[in-house]
């Protein structure tokens, strides 16, 4: 079909240099896309598209809204691009493999997830935001940030270094308590894993508690950077639909979409819960 | 030779007296380990490893605790700067922070442990390499010192300037063909290797220029001939260092 073609077209591949037709249509230009110091060679002008960033700790429902958010805009019509901690063709599998040993120590690993992040915001995001797509981030530089903070890097190191991130348009928190990520990430996997857990923070020896205290550690920072940098919070323990429907209405309202009517295709429909 | 007698006669107090200028900073005097960090900086072709070779020979010879580390070297991130690197993928932005994640990794693993072991550690380029090359790839120098803000203060830095045209003949010189990356060809200045190497070494010179007050750089002449220099290192780094700390234990 062609408009799934479109969808993840060329103009987003590896090499992508987009043409430079991010035409102004007279609207007007939002304050600052930036933090602090833009990246160097960025146009402002040049970004047509809009991005919207989903948080939220593991279980808390991230990726099945990702999907079905693509979904329903792209039968809207919009052409959406991905974003995703560790997809970075530079240094994703790297990060697989660095946290596969335990050798790893918090700076590099931290260090190691800011080039993940930003060789995706400068090959992936801003070419796909220079054609004017709609970019859903699955996580982004709060998790990146919160991560870090919990494990002692000073708050104003790590936003001194991510003060060259974009701005998102909209940032969405969905809020679950740990216990009710515990419940879901234990289902998805019958165990819980090593980093989600937190161990390497020697937190406690038993697996479950250790989770709760590193994810209690982890919702804290969010609380601080919701406020902060003005999150939409929404309660991730609702039903995958009631959630949906909330963040369809805030995209709608913000792209000028009329209708936020969306049933899940076929393919999708085991995610509607 | 006489080398031992040269450094049993110093008895120089403790590190301050590397810093006994009026601007030393905060973090400078807050040193919390037993160790001393020394480090050479300079362009490529100044003449800096071989100095920091000798030293090293020198300290080695005589059986001080000391550890050698270089710029680039950990076995952790080797692959994804040698992915980025053959692809030409890496922007400035990206390869800056490569670097400091590399950077990181061996300031935690080896500089740090080995600063609070009490050793006398020698390195081979430090953070000042980085914010002299990555500047010059146009990251904001702010932004280069807060992601280096972990990095534990050098006791001595030595910094060797040779004039740009020795220093890039003796590179272009002894090397057949300049990286991509090394000649700064991601830069698009040239497309001629040679010249693009001279222009991008040429700006990397003026940003180390700035740092030579600011960061208390000790100036080393790279034309003076090796001996001479490499006994002017020693005289400093006996008279800034109290290297009987690092000395071998007598029975």
């Amino acid at each position: 079909m062609t408009r799934t073609d479109k969808t993840n077209g060329s103009s987003t591949g590896p090499n992508g240099r987009p043409s430079k037709e991010a035409k102004k249509k007279g609207r007007p230009e939002p304050p600052s896309r930036f933090y602090g110091t833009p990246l160097p060679g960025v146009k402002l002008e040049e970004l047509s598209g809009t991005l919207f960033v989903l948080e939220g700790t593991d279980g808390s429902g991230r990726s099945t809204q990702i999907s079905l958010l693509t979904e329903w805009l792209e039968s809207e019509g919009f052409a959406v691009q991905t974003m995703g901690l560790r997809r970075s063709f530079l240094v994703g599998e790297d990060i697989d493999a660095l946290m596969a040993e335990n050798s790893v120590t918090r700076t590099t690993l931290s260090l190691m997830y800011s080039t993940d992040f930003f060789d995706q915001l400068e090959r992936r995001i801003l070419p796909a935001l220079r054609s004017g797509l709609i970019v859903l981030a699955d996580r982004y530089i709060f998790t990146l940030i919160a991560r870090s903070a919990v494990r002692g890097i000073g708050r104003d190191y790590l936003h001194g270094i991510y003060e060259m991130a974009l701005r998102p348009d909209l940032t969405f928190w969905l809020n679950v308590r740990p216990e009710i990520a515990f419940d879901r990430e234990f289902k998805k996997a019958q165990t819980i894993s090593y980093w989600e857990s937190g161990r390497d923070m020697s937190l406690s020896n038993d697996l479950f508690q250790s989770f709760i205290r590193y994810q209690s550690l982890i919702k804290r920072e969010f609380e601080y950077l919701s406020k902060r940098h003005g999150f939409i919070e929404l309660d991730g323990e609702g039903s995958v639909s009631d959630v949906n429907r909330v963040l369809r209405k805030r995209i709608a309202a913000h792209l000028g979409i009329r209708s936020t009517h969306y049933q899940p295709s076929h393919a999708l429909s085991h995610l509607w819960r | 030779m006489c080398l031992g007698a040269f450094y049993m006669a110093i008895t120089f107090p403790n590190i301050p007296a590397a810093e006994d200028t009026a601007t030393v900073k905060a973090v400078a005097t807050k040193r919390q380990y037993p160790g001393a960090l020394v480090v050479v900086e300079g362009i490529d072709g100044s003449g800096k490893s071989t100095q920091l070779y000798l030293l090293k020979r020198w300290l080695e010879i005589g059986g001080y605790r000391i550890h050698f580390t270089e710029w680039n070297s950990s076995p952790l991130v080797k692959s994804a700067t040698r992915r980025g690197k053959q692809r030409r993928l890496l922007t400035p932005t990206t390869f800056s922070l490569l670097h400091a994640a590399d950077f990181a990794d061996r300031c935690e693993r080896q500089i740090l442990p080995l600063l609070h072991g009490g050793y006398l550690v020698l390195a081979d380029r430090y953070i000042y390499t980085a914010f002299a090359r990555d500047a010059a790839r146009g990251c904001a120098p702010r932004w280069l010192r807060n992601l280096y803000s972990f990095a534990p203060v050098p006791d001595i830095t030595f910094y060797f300037r040779a004039p740009l045209d020795v220093a890039v003949n003796r590179i272009v010189a002894g090397r057949p063909k300049l990286k991509y990356y090394e000649a700064g060809m991601d830069l698009g200045i040239s497309l001629d290797r040679a010249e693009s190497f001279r222009i991008f070494q040429e700006r990397i010179l003026g940003n180390y220029d700035q740092m030579i007050e600011t960061d208390q750089f000790i100036l080393m002449d790279g034309t003076v001939r090796v001996n001479k220099l490499q006994k002017l290192m020693r005289q400093i780094v006996g008279e800034r260092i109290n290297l009987d700390q690092f000395a071998p234990k007598k029975k």
